[in-house]
């Protein structure tokens, strides 16, 4: 049997009186297409950062593809994860066409100008072409990077993240500056690469009915996990209320959606699961 | 024009001030690309004056000037990266505090020195003309580490001014390469100091980039508009301070601020043309 890509046992982050994660635990299978759902400040952020070995949690486990997590093994085991943050509003203002910002993700990249002049530079291209045709980018890779929209630059960093071919995507609201168009076509793409290429991943991600027909399990955070649904679960109401507050009114989608109670007086196809009342 | 060309470069003054100047001016154009892309325009600002204490130890402990200056400025630069992370202050205070402090020590060391010991107006200002032999191999082994330094580390420290997160998740070493990018900033500002002084080393590391930022899309074609911006520079520069005896660094650096006059003039034009 082999061992979980991600395995975080008891995980603890924070201040004693204030944690931001509390007592975390989750396995992840290879190829397993997970959505993290949760309020704001409920740690979804933070668990993503202490996963890519950003942050070092106050208390608690973490083993990647079966290997403990640490100071030691960090850099080695951060070779085999793909990870895209927030995207910033500083964006740096640094003259930078859009096939460097994809080689960025490569480790080759790193490696010294004296290195590179026996380095197989074919393969390289191949692999930054492959990852820009995978976001639609190809068309701007000799492009200046700060004269894109956000949802290009979006797209960008995504190729970078995954030119690498990482065995681990890390993706916190990856589509923040996308359109719907893009953003299903994205969540087609992670679901590809889950089934063909065996890759896993983790995405934070505010609309859950946007990502229910692609996430094999929806994890519901709220400095613990205080749900997680697979293909079929429903997620009772109380786990709404509990991470959300009162004020929330659950709505219900179509059968098909990972934790929803299918309704037959309620209107399919709501935006969003939780709605709150003006 | 002819005349003073043969002039300028027969001179015995001038010969032995240009390759120093031309291997600063190479040095400079490469590391200020880092400097603007990090944000470090104030790290060099706060160095480059509390390197004053270096000169001030230096002299009144009778070292050589350059290379204690030099270990002055790297340990400086060091302090300046570690104190604000470790401390809890932001960087930006932590270079004023050091530059201030640093700077008085100087002032207190050098005004006890003899003042025939001290070129004090050579310190604060630059003069290339007066370089010695030893500040020359000084400041070619100098060059010759920086530009080492920058063919193995140039890729990782410009990934990591663009994006500094992604790059920790990808497995680089970024707060041993953040260590190493200021000391190597905190050399190349000691090497500037014979050029340009403790005053205007900061325009030789920031100007060639910057006149070069409007034009570069991409790290290769930023550093060959950087070194010919800061070779133009120099060389003209050089050639008013001979021909009008001004002040070399100052000259030197007033060159550079046309050519970012007429780099910045230029990309507006070719803005407004393009609308």
């Amino acid at each position: 049997m082999t061992a979980p890509v991600v395995h975080l046992s008891h995980i603890r982050f924070g201040s004693d009186k204030k944690p931001i994660l509390d007592n975390l635990s989750l396995e992840v299978e290879a190829g397993h297409f997970m959505g993290i759902i949760g309020p704001n400040g409920a740690g979804k952020s933070t668990l993503l950062t202490i996963i890519a070995g950003l942050l070092k949690p106050s208390a608690g486990h973490i083993d990647l593809f079966g290997k403990c997590l640490n100071s030691r093994t960090r850099q080695k085991l951060q070779q085999d994860l793909g990870y895209l943050h927030q995207a910033q509003s500083n964006q740096p203002d640094i003259p930078l066409r859009v096939y460097d910002v994809v080689a960025m993700g490569l480790s080759s990249y790193h490696t010294s100008l004296l290195t590179r002049l026996f380095q197989d530079k074919k393969h390289e291209k191949d692999m930054i072409c492959h990852a820009l045709d995978l976001v639609e980018m190809t068309n701007h890779q000799y492009a200046d990077f700060r004269n894109l929209s956000g949802g290009q630059q979006q797209r960008v960093r995504l190729a970078r993240a995954l030119v690498r071919q990482p065995k681990l995507l890390l993706l916190d609201e990856p589509s923040a500056a996308l359109d719907s168009r893009h953003q299903e076509k994205l969540y087609k793409l992670l679901r590809k690469l889950c089934d063909e290429k065996n890759m896993t991943v983790l995405m934070v991600e505010h609309d859950i009915a946007a990502i229910t027909s692609y996430v094999d399990s929806v994890a519901c955070l709220n400095k613990n996990i205080h749900y997680h649904a697979k293909k079929g679960d429903t997620i009772p109401d109380e786990v709404w209320r509990e991470m959300y507050g009162d004020h929330v009114n659950i709505v219900a989608h179509d059968a098909s959606c990972i934790g929803c109670t299918p309704v037959a007086h309620q209107p399919t196809h709501q935006s969003s699961h939780e709605h709150h009342h003006d | 024009m002819i005349d003073f060309l043969s002039a300028f470069f027969t001179s015995p003054v001038m010969l032995g001030a240009l390759f120093p100047a031309l291997l600063i001016a190479v040095v400079t154009s490469s590391m200020s690309m880092m400097v603007l892309a990090h944000r470090l325009s104030f790290l060099t600002v706060g160095v480059s004056h509390a390197s004053l204490a270096g000169l001030g130890l230096a002299v009144t402990l009778s070292l050589p000037l350059l290379p204690t200056a030099a270990v002055t400025a790297v340990v400086i630069a060091l302090l300046l990266a570690l104190l604000p992370k470790r401390q809890g202050i932001n960087e930006d205070a932590g270079t004023g505090v050091l530059f201030a402090g640093s700077m008085a020590l100087g002032v207190i060391l050098i005004s006890n020195a003899n003042s025939y010991e001290v070129d004090l107006f050579g310190l604060l200002f630059g003069n290339i003309l007066t370089v010695s032999e030893q500040d020359t191999l000084w400041i070619s082994w100098g060059s010759a580490f920086v530009l080492f330094s920058l063919m193995i580390w140039a890729r990782s420290w410009w990934s990591m001014a663009f994006d500094m997160v992604t790059a920790k998740a990808s497995g680089i070493a970024t707060s041993r390469l953040r260590l190493m990018l200021y000391a190597v900033v905190g050399l190349t500002v000691v090497m500037c100091v014979k050029l340009a002084g403790i005053v205007l080393t900061t325009g030789l590391l920031v100007l060639p980039a910057a006149c070069a930022w409007f034009w570069g899309r991409s790290m290769l074609s930023l550093w060959l508009l950087s070194l010919s911006f800061s070779i133009i520079g120099t060389m003209s520069g050089l050639m008013w301070s001979y021909q009008y005896d001004w002040p070399s660094g100052a000259s030197i650096i007033v060159m550079l601020c046309l050519c970012f006059l007429f780099s910045w003039a230029g990309a507006w034009l070719k803005q407004i043309k393009s609308r």
